[in-house]
């Protein structure tokens, strides 16, 4: 296996680090693509649902979308605002995130490298709108 | 009343022989009444006996109702004599083993009947008086000197710890670990297994979202000094590149990383694991250039350490125990110790030291549950000069697992202050601290490494590159306990953006921040030694002029050394990169609870073996020892675990047993992974052997080969599960004379391989068949992104011929996902899917697997005439004791027949069932972090690689999952996470 193996990759095992996680409230919502939409969607709408207890009553959310992850977080805050009836606004912010990956070697003589990359996010600001 | 009288005669008469007459009152003893009775009843007596004796045909006289003509005295004497003692001895006995009042109908009874003789009727007193008098109903009385209050004061209490521990060692949170844990004897520690509270789904989500805090200080320490090179030049004897970065890796060797490896025996590289080990070395010191003597640090788990301790030794020719260093016997130490004390001083001093549980085992451990106080700790080499000693509970070492174990870390631990004045010194305390303020470029140093800890604040943990080491010398973390337990959560304020942040996120911290004066051992037995105790602590706190506010102790407080190691979370596999990563923090002995509380106090849970052995498993990394079944320390640990089992097995009643024999598991409560691979290799040769002569050797195997190796030669034919049952059925059978030529074959192998199985560690070959395990689907995706040579190529028999070849009996160890339902529990059995299996599955999704056809057990009725030969024997073995004793005594060849457990010598374990058997499950739950049931665990290389080969591509990966006590086939996804 040694003599004809494949060609090597690398020496090196790519690992990806997940963001810097800031302090989260309880009105943020992190959009993923592994969770079903409609659970993600649902959460949205128990959060924002009024009464104090049993998760509702947020004035405002704030659902954040990275990477893949920002069409679909469109999608939410654009249904929430769909089923909201007119209530609801929504005011969308893009960012740049930076991700940092780390490359470990395999063997001994190298130094273990890291790079950083820039992925776009986008946070997008659901509030009740005033009465009018 | 009469009546009722009269009835409990006859109750009472029932089984009395006939020869017997009882008086009617009843007197208070057998014996008395026969004492009493004297004369006048012995006419009676006779004549009744008379009568027995006819009925029994004693007499050589006529059978008849009538009188016997004569009678001889002596003889009829003599029997009646033997009758009557043995009646007297059954009358002293008891039989059953209740007490005297138990005797007693319930409306006799009174309450106090147990402790007051004269509430029992005065016929029965007697015995019950006889009874009290007996030792094992006696109260165990305590000596009358030790009172409660005696047993709590200190000293004795002291004394008392000490008895307790020498023979399993208490680490310094014991006490308290005592109190909120299942305690258990491991290793020659006592650990805490799991906390008594419900905390299942709180430890998770303390490990997933906040901090879980464990105390690994029995994690035993081994330190090399020596120069560079020469331990280099020795250590690379026992690990190999081949499996990942070894001592010699740069990053690790500068002392900036911790490193992670399996060592191995020396040169004996795939074979003859040891054990995993981590190390860290210390930072080259920029200041001594010249001297290339370098300290090195292993740490390993007790149950490996011995192992690794002797190959070292013989590594690095290190044989002559240091004559100065050699432990005294310190065991009986701290008692003598504090007992001189209390004699030298007195009151006040005394109570000084009611720290207790702190303060007492500070006192120079140096015997450990893992090897004999006696014995030497310090070896040191002629030849090289390298030095090892055994370091174990010298340092202290508590793992913080979570994403906000930096929150707790940096709340509780603030670094110490710099002496701006230098000349109030105290000469006792922190002069070593002292000194190193004097030189400013400690001082700097130390300020970097303190703007390194702030910089923690807002990065989670996971952020950090692993392994990274950070060295700090803190202040006493008791002085800013809070008053409250609160939970230490980041502040959004505290966020740092920047280079700083950027450079410590990508490149970690530099070499010289790594350095700490953890590894300098004077300075640490200084800091053992000048620990304020807690009371004077809490003395100067009460002296406070406004009550709760912070206790400055300026210059007096203590220092300590401590070293940060980042510990990587899940690192391989796609998703939840870096879950359940955190920091251990290394401490020098003595201050255990000083900064145990101070965690506790910041929200931080804590975690017991068990939680450990989750969080591994959510994590997805071999959990120590049982992940380890190559080594000789993780033999002996499945060896005691299914002793366990087995006993646990035998507690219940058989009929509530489950019989494993029907269930088809031959081994429920070990994995006999030395037959799953020789049954594999076998297989493997077998289906060779087909492949080229095109002509069956042997009516067994071709079948079997045919079910999981035909398919590879394009003849498959799909066989109903009507025949594989009837098949099942017949192997029963026909395995019990097949097993004999099977194991004669293997033995042939065994001297061509002249081994044992072995674990794949070799990283490149593990990341190719972590490729073949791929479905399709993911390829395409992966491919898009970075497509590698590994994803392209498939597995042929082409390019698996010399994998098999050169590993034939190899284990892989694998991650197991459950598609739909099911948990796996420990030892399930991991199984090929036909294609049938996978046929129905691409049809209908819901379909959640086949069916195991029950097994048949051919073991019962020789366990049932075992029992009844057993029975026969036990009544025998009575007669005998009156009868001739020439009855002889067969003896039990298969006296360990356990119903529903298959006898050792095992049949072919791959084909047993109706699914070719691929290997084990080593641990297996319910998985909180994905949601289903998660498993890890070994299987055959060989048997993987047949698997994979015939797989379709969509469907690589697919396995069956069942558990040991069920016929439910699951399906699950394998994958090699590298």
């Amino acid at each position: 296996m040694a003599e004809a193996g494949p060609p090597t990759e690398a020496e090196r095992a790519l690992r990806r680090r997940l963001p810097r996680r800031l302090p989260r409230r309880r009105s943020d919502v992190y959009v993923n693509m592994k969770t079903d939409f409609k659970a993600q969607l649902s959460r949205c709408q128990k959060l924002l649902a009024p009464g104090a207890g049993g998760g509702g009553g947020c004035a405002e959310l704030c659902i954040h979308g990275l990477g893949l992850a920002i069409n679909r977080a469109i999608n939410i805050a654009l249904q929430l605002e769909a089923t909201g009836g007119g209530a609801l606004r929504l005011a969308a912010h893009t960012s740049t995130v930076e991700l940092a990956d780390a490359a470990e070697p395999e063997g001994d003589s190298d130094e273990p490298q890291a790079r950083t990359r820039n992925n776009s996010a986008i946070h997008i600001r659901v509030c009740r709108a005033a009465p009018h | 009343m009469p009546n009722a009288k009269e009835k409990k005669r006859a109750k009472k008469m029932k089984n009395q022989p006939t020869s017997v007459i009882f008086s009617s009152d009843g007197g208070p003893s057998p014996h008395a009444m026969w004492s009493q009775n004297g004369g006048e009843e012995t006419h009676q007596r006779k004549r009744q006996e008379l009568r027995s004796e006819t009925s029994r045909g004693y007499s050589h006289q006529s059978i008849s109702h009538g009188m016997p003509k004569y009678l001889t005295v002596s003889p009829f004497v003599r029997a009646r004599a033997a009758e009557i003692k043995a009646m007297l001895k059954a009358a002293t006995q008891k039989s059953s083993n209740t007490l005297v009042f138990q005797s007693l109908p319930r409306h006799m009874r009174r309450r106090a009947m147990s402790h007051n003789v004269k509430r029992l009727p005065r016929r029965l007193r007697e015995l019950a008086r006889a009874e009290a008098e007996k030792p094992e109903h006696q109260k165990k009385e305590l000596p009358k000197s030790k009172c409660r209050k005696a047993r709590r004061r200190h000293i004795n209490l002291v004394a008392e710890f000490n008895r307790r521990q020498k023979k399993n060692i208490w680490l310094e949170t014991h006490i308290w670990h005592a109190k909120r844990f299942h305690m258990v004897k491991k290793w020659g520690y006592c650990l805490g297994d799991r906390p008594t509270t419900k905390c299942y789904r709180a430890c998770y989500r303390a490990m997933a979202n906040h901090c879980l805090l464990q105390d690994l200080s029995y994690y035993c320490c081994l330190e090399l000094i020596g120069k560079e090179e020469e331990l280099l030049t020795a250590l690379a004897r026992m690990c190999n590149v081949d499996s990942g970065p070894t001592f010699a890796a740069v990053p690790c060797l500068a002392g900036r990383r911790q490193g992670a490896l399996t060592v191995y025996q020396r040169d004996r590289y795939p074979e003859g694991a040891l054990g995993p080990v981590t190390f860290i070395w210390k930072p080259r010191n920029e200041s001594a250039v010249g001297s290339a003597s370098r300290q090195l640090w292993i740490w390993t788990h007790p149950a490996f350490k011995q192992d690794i301790l002797a190959e070292l030794k013989a590594v690095c020719h290190c044989s002559e125990p240091m004559d100065s260093c050699i432990a005294k016997p310190v065991v009986t130490l701290p008692q003598e110790e504090s007992k001189t004390d209390i004699t030298e001083k007195v009151g006040q001093k005394r109570k000084q030291k009611d720290d207790g549980e702190i303060d007492v085992p500070v006192k120079k451990i140096i015997g450990d549950g893992t090897r004999d106080p006696h014995q030497s700790y310090r070896w040191i080499s002629q030849t090289s000069g390298i030095m090892i000693s055994d370091l174990t509970m010298e340092i202290l070492r508590y793992r913080l697992i979570g994403p906000l174990s930096h929150c707790v870390l940096t709340e509780a631990l603030k670094a110490a202050s710099v002496h701006s004045n230098l000349e109030t010194t105290y000469p006792e305390m922190n002069s070593w601290w002292v000194e190193n303020c004097r030189n400013p470029e400690q001082v700097s140093l130390h300020h970097r490494q303190e703007a390194f800890f702030e910089l923690l604040q807002g990065l989670s943990s996971s952020n950090i590159p692993s392994g990274t080491v950070l060295g700090l010398t803190v202040g006493d973390p008791r002085v800013n306990l809070p008053k409250k337990r609160s939970k230490a959560m980041p502040n959004p304020e505290k966020y740092q953006d920047g280079e700083k942040v950027r450079q410590l996120t990508l490149e970690g911290v530099s070499a010289e921040c790594a350095q700490s004066f953890l590894w300098d051992r004077n300075i640490c037995n200084s800091v053992t030694e000048n620990k304020m105790p807690e009371q004077h602590l809490n003395s100067l706190r009460s002296k406070l002029l406004i009550p709760g506010s912070y206790l400055d102790l300026g210059p007096q407080e203590s220092k300590i050394p401590i070293l940060l190691v980042q510990q990587p979370g899940k690192i391989a596999g796609e998703d939840r990169p870096g879950w359940g990563s955190g920091w251990d923090i290394y401490l020098p002995k003595g201050w255990g609870m000083a900064f145990w509380l101070p965690f506790i106090y910041r929200g931080a849970r804590v975690g017991g073996l068990q939680e450990g052995l989750k969080h591994s498993l959510y994590k997805r990394t071999p959990h120590v020892p049982s992940d380890y079944p190559d080594c000789p320390a993780g033999i002996q640990f499945a060896r005691e675990l299914e002793r366990n089992l087995l006993e646990k097995f035998k507690r219940r009643p058989p009929a509530k047993r489950a019989n494993y024999i029907k269930h088809g598991t031959l081994k429920p409560f070990f994995c006999p992974w030395e037959k799953l691979t020789l049954d594999w290799e076998a297989r493997n040769e077998a289906s060779h052997k087909y492949v080229d002569s095109s002509v069956l050797e042997s009516e067994d195997l071709a079948a079997e080969g045919e079910a999981s190796c035909g398919p590879s030669h394009g003849m498959f034919v799909p066989e109903s599960p009507r025949r594989k049952e009837m098949d099942a059925s017949s192997q029963n059978n026909v395995q019990m004379e097949g097993v004999t030529d099977v194991t004669e074959l293997h033995k042939g192998d065994e001297v061509i391989s002249n081994c044992t199985f072995c674990v794949l560690r070799r990283k490149k070959l593990l990341r190719q068949v972590s490729a073949w395990c791929q479905p399709a689907y993911v390829k395409t995706r992966k491919i898009r992104h970075h497509a590698s040579a590994l994803d392209q190529q498939e597995p042929t028999a082409d390019t698996l011929l010399p994998v098999v070849q050169r590993y034939p009996r190899a284990l892989v160890w694998v991650c197991l996902t459950l598609l739909k339902r099911g948990s796996p529990e420990l030892h399930a059995m991991i199984c090929i899917p036909s294609k049938d299996d996978l046929f129905q599955l691409s049809k209908d999704k819901h379909f959640f697997g086949p069916q195991e056809p029950k097994h048949s057990d051919v073991f019962k009725n020789k366990v049932l005439k075992q029992k009844a030969m057993k029975k026969r024997q036990s009544i025998g073995k009575g007669k005998q004791n009156s009868a001739s004793g020439t009855m002889n005594v067969i003896p039990t060849k298969q006296d360990d027949l356990v119903l529903g457990l298959w006898p050792d010598p095992l049949p072919d374990v791959t084909s047993h069932c109706s699914r070719v058997l691929l290997g084990f499950v080593t641990q297996g739950d319910f998985s909180l972090a994905f949601g289903c049931g998660e498993a890890v665990g070994f299987v055959s290389l060989t048997g993987l690689l047949h698997m994979l080969m015939d797989q379709p591509k969509e469907q690589k990966g697919l396995v069956l999952l069942r558990n040991p006590a069920s016929l439910q086939y699951r399906f699950a996804r394998l994958t090699v996470e590298v």
